[in-house]
């Protein structure tokens, strides 16, 4: 196995926040599940009387099947692929809030992954989108080791009171399991081009024109799609580069992946290499390939097998890329596109939102109280109508304590508490999010 | 566990009246030499001379107003602890230690002894700050014990006595051969500084008689003494290991520094995979490209000859490296087949991602 596979196994985003689309689908739809049943039982638990204008009485008339006299109707739910949708949306939105606050490429990428992560384990009728999209990008310029203060940071998105962006800070990480970690493929692309430009026979102005291309690929594509969660940066990478120029991403694949097996004995014959390429490269790239091991093992790390499987990596992430060029930023921005898709989403959402969770700064008010009464009183259950009563927030169960022993064995066994059973289990589900 | 019922640790007399004894008012400026002493009965303190006046004459009735039990002379002593709440409680504490003096070993299992202790430490919290009832019951429960467990007990008691009795044997016998061992070094001292004097002396003769050949002969000598020392150093340390070998455990713990009551442990089997790798064996050697001269970009081109980067050791290798390893880290990882299945992958790295990914898994369930 190659060593750069290796240790890009290692990575947070491969262990924590990779999926198939299968797998990725049915988080989605359990989240979503969740969610509504969460939603459902808190909406009917409050009083008929309270003047919440998140809850029923607007929707009771459309709903078709009205629970009973004294509970409100429940709301119509968003469903998985409705979420979706509005997190693609909201994402757009994102990277638009960071253009406009001037921000580098890797922090808005940073955080449109961040923020997308986030929904898949927590549902936008949970935590309100338009909030946590700011303090995504807050987050990402701080994963990305850039530190606005808070202040500025808030006036820039007219957010006078730190506390709004705040108060989603801890929720966000809990939601990330606390993998900060973003891998983006933008300087993937310029080892691609470095790599590119010893060959003698593309031209620099070709190679400019692709890296630019490629880099505007990188920029929107793959932040608005699931790309991330399913393809690794350097594939998402070489799917961009064969966007904007195929015959280059084929070329450095097919230089990487130059080996044959010995018995056909022309090494590098089927790749369309100069001969200056081959004395260049040819024989430079096979010295570690021989020090890792024998004819086997160069097969499996850069043999033909091996080629066209990442071929065909590759042509499923340019698909999915080329769903969302570039140019489909002004698509999300349509205001006809608005009216006749997001829109009425967008008004379902405010109707079956959370109605504890959707205030960040209530919530986290709330959380911040119960804590500090956790010392005086035992009794959990008063305590959580008290915090529902003062500021709208439930409360993340369990004692501090317990949270900080699941996060740290977690952190000390990321592989091997499969074996730790119920208890290391139930330990887990805490720091992850508190339940929906 | 034998005070008045209603008294509290803060109801106790306080020593601080260290001035005046509470029960003839004499103060200290009177009494240069006044010592406060107690009965563990009731903890009551009162002046030596109280003491003799009132139970010189047999039993009586301890001074304090509405203190109604009866104290001997032969009871009382000297308090060790400035605070009686404390020294009730060491008393309390010593008299269960004695009767609930089971070992580790009377057990079968750690649990049943961490049992054991709970049970012996509830019983010992409850003489010392329960209530009424509380106390009386752990009294009870405390004298059956004694009964039902007299003969275990005076086992017990008798082993405790026999292993303090075997290590103060010990440390004797430590103590002893460490005073052998100085006595030794200092005479060896002796001995060597004696002959060292001699050799000078040895030496100095020569030069007066200015004979260059017994000078070459005293620095010979002194070669030879040096010599010698470096014999019986050795000789001294075989006769050291022979006595480590036939004698005692306690006899091989002279020579070093040691400390009791530490297990034995067992020897870790003899490493021999060479020095130890922080990185659990992952290889950093690219398998996919390689760094060569020449690889660079027209982005960083500009700043290789900028002395804001230069001047502070930014390494341009360093960032091709970086950049080198994203561009190809993970280009055979396929997340579809490894998360489902871990196709495509050879069986221990099968084992070792998929136990990786039911973890994460199980964890998705949960949300």
């Amino acid at each position: 196995m190659a060593a750069e596979d290796a240790r890009y196994r290692q990575s947070s985003q491969y262990l924590l926040w990779s999926f198939s689309p299968s797998q990725l689908a049915s988080i989605r739809e359990n989240t979503n599940a969740a969610a509504r049943s969460a939603i459902a039982a808190r909406l009917s638990s409050l009083p008929a009387s309270s003047s919440n204008t998140l809850s029923a009485p607007t929707s009771s008339a459309n709903t078709p099947d009205p629970e009973g006299s004294s509970t409100p109707a429940l709301p119509e739910f968003l469903t998985p692929a409705e979420e979706a949708l509005l997190v693609t949306f909201y994402t757009s939105e994102l990277l638009r809030a960071g253009d406009h606050a001037n921000m580098s490429d890797e922090i808005k990428a940073t955080a449109a992954a961040i923020f997308r992560r986030f929904y898949v384990v927590n549902s936008i009728m949970t935590y309100p989108p338009q909030e946590m999209l700011i303090v995504a990008l807050f987050f990402g310029c701080k994963a990305e080791g850039h530190f606005p203060s808070i202040s500025e940071f808030g006036k820039t998105f007219g957010k006078e009171n730190p506390d709004d962006i705040l108060a989603g800070e801890f929720l966000l990480c809990q939601g990330l399991r606390f993998a900060l970690e973003v891998r983006n493929p933008f300087r993937a692309l310029k080892g691609a081009v470095m790599e590119l430009g010893l060959l003698p026979d593309i031209e620099a102005s070709r190679l400019a024109a692709a890296e630019r291309r490629a880099r505007e690929i990188l920029r929107f594509s793959p932040l608005i799609t699931d790309a991330y969660f399913h393809y690794t940066p350097s594939q998402i990478m070489l799917a961009a580069l064969s966007l904007a120029d195929r015959g280059l991403a084929e070329r450095l694949i097919q230089e990487t992946f130059h080996y044959v097996a010995p018995a056909s004995n022309n090494s590098g014959a089927d790749t369309p290499m100069s001969d200056a390429a081959t004395t260049t490269t040819a024989p430079s790239k096979r010295a570690p390939a021989t020090r890792v091991g024998g004819e086997e093992d160069k097969a499996t790390i850069i043999g033909s097998h091996v080629r066209d499987k990442v071929l065909g990596a590759i042509e499923a992430c340019r698909d999915m890329l080329a769903k969302e060029l570039p140019e489909r930023r002004e698509h999300w921005t349509n205001k006809t596109v608005y009216k006749a898709q997001l829109q009425p989403l967008r008004k379902k959402l405010n109707k079956c939102r959370d109605p504890e969770r959707s205030n960040l700064v209530g919530l986290q008010r709330a959380r911040r109280q119960q804590a500090a009464r956790k010392d005086d009183s035992d009794d959990e259950d008063d305590l959580d109508g008290q915090a529902r009563g003062g500021g709208g927030g439930g409360g993340g169960g369990g004692t501090t304590l317990e949270e900080d022993g699941a996060v740290f064995g977690d952190a000390a066994n990321l592989k091997g508490h499969k074996g730790g059973g119920g208890q290391v289990k139930k330990g887990l589900e805490d720091p992850f999010g508190p339940p929906l | 566990m034998s005070r008045k019922a209603t008294a509290g640790p803060s109801a106790l007399p306080e020593l601080t009246s260290d001035d005046m004894c509470p029960v003839c008012k004499t103060i200290r400026y009177l009494n240069k030499d006044m010592e406060f002493l107690i009965n563990p009965e009731c903890y009551h303190s009162m002046c030596v001379n109280c003491v003799n006046r009132l139970f010189n004459d047999g039993p009586n009735q301890c001074p304090y107003a509405g203190c109604h039990r009866t104290l001997r002379r032969k009871g009382f002593r000297s308090a060790f602890f400035g605070d009686l709440a404390v020294e009730r409680e060491v008393d309390i504490r010593r008299r269960v230690a004695a009767v609930f003096n089971q070992v580790e070993d009377d057990f079968e299992t750690l649990r049943d002894y961490n049992d054991y202790l709970q049970m012996v430490e509830d019983l010992t919290f409850d003489l010392v700050n329960g209530s009424e009832a509380k106390r009386r019951e752990a009294e009870a429960t405390l004298q059956r014990w004694e009964a039902e467990h007299r003969a275990d007990i005076e086992r017990n008691r008798r082993a405790g006595r026999e292993a303090d009795e075997q290590s103060r044997r010990r440390l004797a016998a430590e103590r002893e051969a460490a005073r052998q061992r100085r006595v030794e070094a200092l005479r060896e001292a002796e001995e060597e500084r004696r002959e060292r004097e001699r050799s000078r002396e040895m030496e100095l003769d020569s030069l007066a008689q200015g004979d260059a050949a017994a000078a070459t002969g005293a620095q010979h000598q002194q070669r030879v003494q040096l010599k010698k020392r470096g014999q019986a150093n050795r000789a001294l340390e075989a006769a050291t290991m022979t006595t480590t070998a036939a004698g005692t455990p306690a006899a091989a713990d002279v020579g070093r520094l040691s400390i009791r009551g530490l297990k034995e442990k067992k020897k870790a089997p003899a490493a021999s995979e060479g020095p130890y790798d922080p990185f659990g064996g992952m290889d950093f050697v690219p398998s996919r490209y390689k760094i060569r001269p020449g690889l660079t970009h027209p982005a960083i081109d500009k700043y290789r000859h900028d002395p804001a980067h230069i001047t502070g050791g930014y390494s341009f290798d360093e960032y091709i490296d970086r950049v080198m390893f994203e561009a190809f880290a993970g280009l055979g990882v396929f997340i579809e087949d490894e998360k489902e299945a871990g196709i495509g992958l050879s069986a221990g790295e099968v084992a070792t991602i998929s136990a990786g990914i039911a973890a994460v898994g199980d964890k998705m369930e949960l949300d």
